[in-house]
């Protein structure tokens, strides 16, 4: 009894030690087992009771290996392991060579064989098993397996060293196809090679491990050199083609991009004059940027443009830098139906931190502004046109004290900034800036937004703030030719630039083209969305124009007496220029006696000489 | 029980594969002598087209890296010498506390020997050792030059892998028992300096 159980350790020994050389040895050379190894991550942190045997952990054993070892249980026959290289006959690169290189292969015609390596696995021993007894047998069994342990250390090690695991990583590389292939053939007895295949071929025995009543014995028999092989990859080019390459100039730049059921990926895509996200990752939350997508952290997004996939669980890249594969191509076409029919999509995805938190899109509204966004991107990016918005909403801004207050959140337009704004290019960017600052009266605004637009009526009665938006916002950077009209306005004018240098870049933010593809109402929400961002730059601005408008509505000097020293004086302004400021009262009042003054000497020169007596009126 | 000795074959490295191949010899060399529980892990060499293995194990990792740092100093410091660093297996034996001594003690089962000659490139004028090269003719041929010295590294580096594989086989009775939960044996990384 003692005796079956210590030949039944060794039996196990023996048995394990075939499993184990068997796995290190196909996962070494054979690169379809060994990337189903690969795909399993997660399966390679834990340690099975197969890792524990010989103390090598080397993950899960493909399936195929179990019934190898049920096939060769008479453990006194030998293990025969033959490697073998399989080379295609020259063949056409055609597509789908790129897809399936063993359809090619079946395609392509002949192929060679030739068996690169040969492991021989055999426990040598008589065939009367004699196990040793008693207190020398525990002792045995543990120099036994010691020993297996170290002939399997240099076993993997050897793996690495000998000339077919060179083409074994070259094959397990997916980036690239070969014209050969390694497969293997497990038996229990081996074809004695040709004086021809023994030519170039190696031999080394490992040495054998005593195991009474017999020993294990492990021996190679390699090619030195695989040189003489021809083998080289099929084709340069990538393995998946898309038809439907964002980044071309043809493509529509409204097209959404694809749901990723895995989860989305960092992406660049080469547009012209492309600003790398790092420069302003949070403030252009594109559709096709890691934010969009996933919640990726903002480091990520900044260090990932450009770059290939993150994720290697999500093996399809949405980095078109290189040539998007063709399933990428083909989610490009699902995301674009469910991004603009539905929103349900959306649950996958997380916010992006470009998107304040203060806004509160629904989740229609982030998607369908997904799209101004993305073309945002393009305007500012590739050289396009800005499309100007339809005439009639232009009107419908331009037109001065307009009967809804709830639409102004800034003041109206004045008539002659109205005609200016009309008549220059920049205006829609004014115009824009409208409809967002209004978007964002329409849904929350923010506190400090509310609160100055919280003095409506002088605010509202402000017809001069579109020509300081146009003028703050156009792309030229200069100011706007509304605030140059008159002299008097040159303090403003030295006000407005400043505005100007704080927000230099509210055109690009805010700036959308054409909406005549978009819903006006989830623009406008989307605008508000993309908005809340910059409150705090339009509020500056807002209070400039606020300022503006109230000095300019302030009451004229006429109808103030007490910057007035005589009464005579508001005969003389009646004519003169209405628009007066209490802020500027002292400076036109001295300019104006001094100029009526010198009107009065002209009159009594005028009068002297034709003899007329001026009747003068005390005013000093 | 006896101390069996390995002495590798001897490597002629210039100063900036020193580490590479250090690293590869080392690390090989210990993930024979780590037998406990272990995930190999295969690292691909930069400079030569060999691919060893390690053991995995962070510690050892670093503490390899160290020993290497001190070596390339030492280099530094004595250029043009062929010099030696040490890997030796002990087992610790806890001595008989006497008058004297009260220490446990290093028994060294396994000892080896890697042996580099560190040659330098003549970026100055002075070059006193007989192993330099002097480029005269930069261009294609010293390219060629570089590459076939590479191919010759690299194919001294593959034979002391495998002098290591066959000596790990052929003596394996002075390996100690493996303890349980010790992943390596105690060893020790030295920079002998008894030689030219």
């Amino acid at each position: 009894m003692e005796m079956d159980r210590e030949s039944g350790k060794l039996e196990q020994i023996v048995s394990q030690f075939r499993s184990k050389i068997l796995h290190v040895v196909l996962d070494s050379r054979v690169p379809s087992l060994h990337r189903h190894q690969q795909q399993d991550s997660l399966s390679l942190s834990r340690v099975r009771k197969t890792d524990k045997w010989f103390n090598l952990v080397l993950g899960d054993r493909p399936p195929a290996l179990e019934n190898l070892n049920f096939s060769l249980r008479n453990l006194l026959d030998p293990m025969v392991i033959d490697i073998i290289l399989v080379r295609h006959a020259s063949c056409s690169s055609s597509v789908d060579n790129l897809y399936s290189p063993s359809a090619a292969a079946a395609a392509a015609g002949p192929s060679t064989e030739t068996v690169i390596e040969r492991w021989v696995v055999q426990y040598d021993c008589p065939r009367v098993f004699a196990s040793p007894s008693g207190a020398d047998a525990s002792v045995s069994y543990k120099k036994i397996y010691k020993k297996c342990i170290l002939l399997l250390r240099s076993l993997y090690t050897q793996m690495r060293l000998l000339p077919a695991y060179r083409i074994f990583r070259q094959l397990s590389s997916l980036n690239q196809t070969y014209n050969f292939d390694i497969v293997y053939k497990v038996s229990s007895f081996s074809h004695p090679f040709s004086r021809e295949e023994e030519d170039g071929m190696k031999e080394y025995s490992f040495a054998p491990v005593e195991a009474l009543p017999g020993c294990l014995c492990v021996s190679v028999t390699y090619h030195a050199t695989l040189s003489d092989f021809n083998l080289e990859p099929l084709v340069s080019l990538p393995p998946k083609i898309i038809t439907d390459y964002v980044g071309s100039p043809t493509t529509d730049p409204m097209r959404s991009f694809p749901s990723s059921e895995r989860g989305a990926h960092a992406t660049s895509f080469p547009f012209r004059g492309l600003r790398p996200p790092s420069s302003a990752p949070f403030q252009r939350p594109h559709s096709w940027s890691s934010g969009f997508h996933r919640g990726i952290p903002p480091t990520k997004t900044q260090s990932l443009a450009g770059s290939p996939p993150v994720y290697r669980t999500s093996p399809k890249p949405y980095d078109i830098t290189s040539p998007p594969t063709d399933l990428y191509g083909n989610r490009i076409q699902n995301h674009r139906v469910s991004i603009l029919q539905q929103a349900t999509a959306y649950d996958e995805y997380k916010l992006s931190p470009p998107f304040s938190p203060s806004a509160s899109p629904s989740t229609p509204t982030y998607l369908s502004g997904a799209n101004p966004l993305l073309t945002r991107h393009c305007s500012e990016t590739a050289p396009v046109t800005i499309p100007l918005p339809p005439t009639g909403r232009s009107n419908r801004y331009l037109s001065p004290n307009s009967s809804d207050p709830s639409r102004h959140s800034l003041p109206p337009l004045s008539p002659r900034s109205s005609k200016h704004d009309t008549s220059s290019q920049e205006s829609p960017s004014g115009i824009r800036s409208y409809r967002k600052i209004e978007a964002l009266r329409a849904g929350e605004s923010p506190s400090g937004l509310s609160n100055l637009y919280s003095a409506p009526k002088v605010v509202r009665d402000s017809k001069d703030d579109s020509g300081r938006f146009s003028g703050l916002l156009s792309s030229s950077g200069s100011p706007r030719i509304g605030f140059s009209r008159s002299s008097s306005r040159l303090s403003f004018q030295d006000d407005m630039d400043d505005c100007e240098f704080s927000c230099p870049f509210d055109v690009d933010d805010v700036d959308v083209s054409d909406s005549s593809s978009q819903n006006t109402e989830n623009k406008r929400s989307s605008e508000f969305t993309a908005q809340s961002n910059l409150v705090g730059k339009k509020s500056q601005d807002a209070a400039v124009g606020i300022l503006v408008h109230m000095l300019r509505t302030a009451p004229p000097l006429r109808q103030d007496s007490s910057c007035y020293s005589t009464r005579s004086l508001r005969a003389e302004y009646e004519g003169g220029v209405g628009i007066a400021s209490g802020f500027f009262m002292p400076r036109k009042t001295a300019d104006a006696l001094e100029e009526l003054n010198s009107y009065r000497e002209m009159k009594d020169l005028l009068l002297s000489k034709s003899g007329t007596q001026v009747r003068k009126e005390g005013m000093k | 029980m006896n101390c069996e000795v390995c002495q590798l074959k001897e490597l002629e490295v210039e100063h900036f594969e020193i580490r590479e191949v250090l690293r590869c010899i080392l690390h090989t060399i210990v993930f024979h002598r780590a037998l406990g529980l272990v995930r190999p892990k295969d690292v691909d060499l930069e400079l030569f087209e060999i691919t060893y293995v390690q053991c995995g194990d962070v510690e050892l990792e670093k503490k390899i890296d160290e020993k290497i740092d001190q070596f390339i100093s030492w280099v530094e410091k004595h250029p043009n010498k062929k010099s030696q660093i040490c890997l030796s297996f002990y087992e610790v034996k806890s001595k008989q506390p006497s008058w004297f001594t009260n220490k446990t003690e290093r028994l060294y089962w396994e000892q080896w020997y890697v042996n580099l000659n560190v040659t330098q490139q003549p970026k100055q004028h002075s070059s006193k050792s007989h192993h330099t090269k002097v480029v005269v003719d930069p261009g294609e041929s010293a390219n060629e030059e570089r590459s076939s010295r590479r191919a010759m590294v690299e194919a001294s580096l593959r034979e002391v892998l495998f002098q290591i594989i066959k000596f790990v086989n052929e003596k394996k009775d002075h390996v100690p028992p493996i303890s349980e939960g010790v992943i390596y044996f105690p060893y020790e990384i030295t920079m002998p300096r008894k030689f030219q």
